[in-house]
């Protein structure tokens, strides 16, 4: 089972010019949140990787992906 | 409706609990030793009654603020973001291996026992402050990774 989820937060947040505590602000969030889900430090729940979605304007698959299987 | 400047406070002071829990586990830590000697005297002299006492509201103290994340007297939507899901999956973590600690502490002193007879109140002494002392360092370590930029 994959324990890893790659995701394109940063890029995504960075193309809209958002800073962590901007984005942190529009999903309700602390920038902490925002930092460790960037870095993969941090699996967001359904919820929140939902939440971050909608702040994006993107569909969820477009930030969050598995990593590609051996 | 959450503010940039709820998001800035709200770093602050995960930033100030971050370097505050470790520090006071450190100190809860080195204090020990002066506890201990009223258990290695008869230990019902007043003294040692408030000496116990005051480890053991300290105890308390520092498990309430683990548990709760501390900072009462901040408004509520302050406190949400910092106990947002980062927080309460590190809190779950060093929750997990101070539980840990207390069992290998339990069963140490389980076996100490067989040798060198403890009291109660020394062993259950040992176990909390193990415990205890383990996941509010733990806590801290995570906090500071997570709020650690880049």
């Amino acid at each position: 089972m994959a324990d890893r989820l790659e995701n394109r937060l940063l890029a995504l947040r960075t193309e809209r010019d958002l800073t962590q505590a901007a984005l942190a602000e529009l999903v309700g969030v602390s920038r902490k949140t925002i930092n460790t889900v960037e870095n993969g430090v941090f699996i967001p729940s359904t919820v929140l990787a939902l939440k971050l979605a909608r702040a994006l304007g993107e569909p969820v698959e477009a930030i969050f992906s598995l990593p590609p299987e051996n | 409706m959450t503010t940039s400047t709820d998001i800035e406070t709200a770093d602050k002071l995960s930033r100030r609990r971050a370097r505050a829990l470790p520090a006071l586990a450190v100190i809860f830590l080195s204090q020990q030793a002066a506890y201990f000697s009223s258990y290695a005297e008869d230990g019902t002299r007043a003294v040692d009654h408030v000496k116990i006492a005051a480890w053991l509201v300290l105890s308390i103290v520092m498990l309430v603020v683990l548990t709760t994340g501390g900072f009462w007297f901040r408004p509520a939507r302050i406190r949400a973001l910092m106990d947002d899901e980062v927080t309460r999956a590190n809190r779950t973590e060093a929750f997990r291996i101070g539980f840990l600690v207390t069992m290998i502490a339990a069963i140490g002193l389980y076996v100490l026992n067989l040798f060198e007879p403890l009291s109660g109140g020394e062993a259950i002494h040992i176990m909390m402050t193990a415990g205890l002392a383990t996941a509010l360092i733990r806590f801290g370590f995570l906090e500071r990774r997570a709020l650690k930029d880049g």
